[in-house]
């Protein structure tokens, strides 16, 4: 439990996802006014593609403070397991540093459980 | 065009976020995961722990999006705690911690009661009855 996951920073890298998604979905619907030869046409799209962006659509998610702190847990169990996983077949094979081997050997059922 | 250029300008900008983001997140994995090793009276090579913090945070990446779109299934704009213990329902066991953990979290810091009457009276009754059944 001592050490863990800053809620901070989990939150930005968050964000960052989510804002970057936010602008590919706007992108995704801004690509109409490019199929539009008419110049007319082409700023009524755009008039509609401003109101879109603005609307409660595509504003981009938030997460509360709880969420975070579980978040960041279940990133913690995730790294703690691929040691853990790692460090059980470095000991079976009688090595007391963790290799590429051996994480090699846990990946395939780590991505499983998670 | 004008408009491609900002995002260019943007998607850099994007960028340069993202690797102090990255860095601040390996920082955090090699601590917590050299803790667990020295646990086991292990090493860990560097290569290795840089690879578990590269793949720790494309899953952090990729637990973003789910939440997202669990949290827009549910129609709400903001992720809750029902949504990230939702995210690993395949797991059991690892929902079962997740369940326990969000339970203490709830003992430690008992909601305002604006807070209560807005949010969580509902998260509550979900936890609870899940609780009973289990």
């Amino acid at each position: 439990m001592e050490n863990t996951f800053d809620s901070d920073l989990i939150h930005a890298i968050f964000k960052l996802v989510w804002s970057r998604r936010a602008l590919e979905r706007e992108k995704n619907e801004g690509t109409m006014n490019l199929d539009c030869e008419v110049f007319g046409l082409r700023l009524s799209f755009r008039l509609v593609q401003v109101k879109a962006g603005t609307s409660k659509k595509n504003r981009p998610t938030t997460a509360n403070a709880n969420a975070l702190k579980l978040s960041c847990e279940l990133l913690r169990v995730f790294v703690t397991e691929a040691v853990q996983r790692a460090a059980t077949i470095a000991e079976a094979e009688g090595t007391s540093k963790i290799e590429a081997t051996h994480l090699e050997r846990i990946l395939p059922q780590l991505l499983l459980d998670f | 065009m004008e408009g491609g250029g900002e995002s260019d300008f943007e998607r850099e900008e994007d960028d340069a976020a993202t690797e102090l983001l990255r860095d601040r997140f390996r920082l955090s994995t090699i601590s917590i995961a050299e803790a667990q090793a020295k646990r086991n009276n292990m090493e860990i090579s560097q290569p290795i722990m840089a690879c578990i913090s590269e793949l720790a945070f494309k899953f952090t990446e990729q637990l973003a999006k789910d939440l997202e779109l669990f949290a827009q299934h549910g129609g709400r704009k903001s992720v809750n705690m029902e949504d990230v213990i939702l995210s690993a329902h395949r797991n059991e066991h690892l929902a079962a911690s997740l369940r326990s953990f969000c339970n203490e979290l709830k003992v430690k810091e008992p909601q305002t009661e604006r807070k209560r009457k807005k949010t969580s009276r509902k998260e509550d009754k979900a936890t609870t009855s899940v609780l009973h059944i289990s």
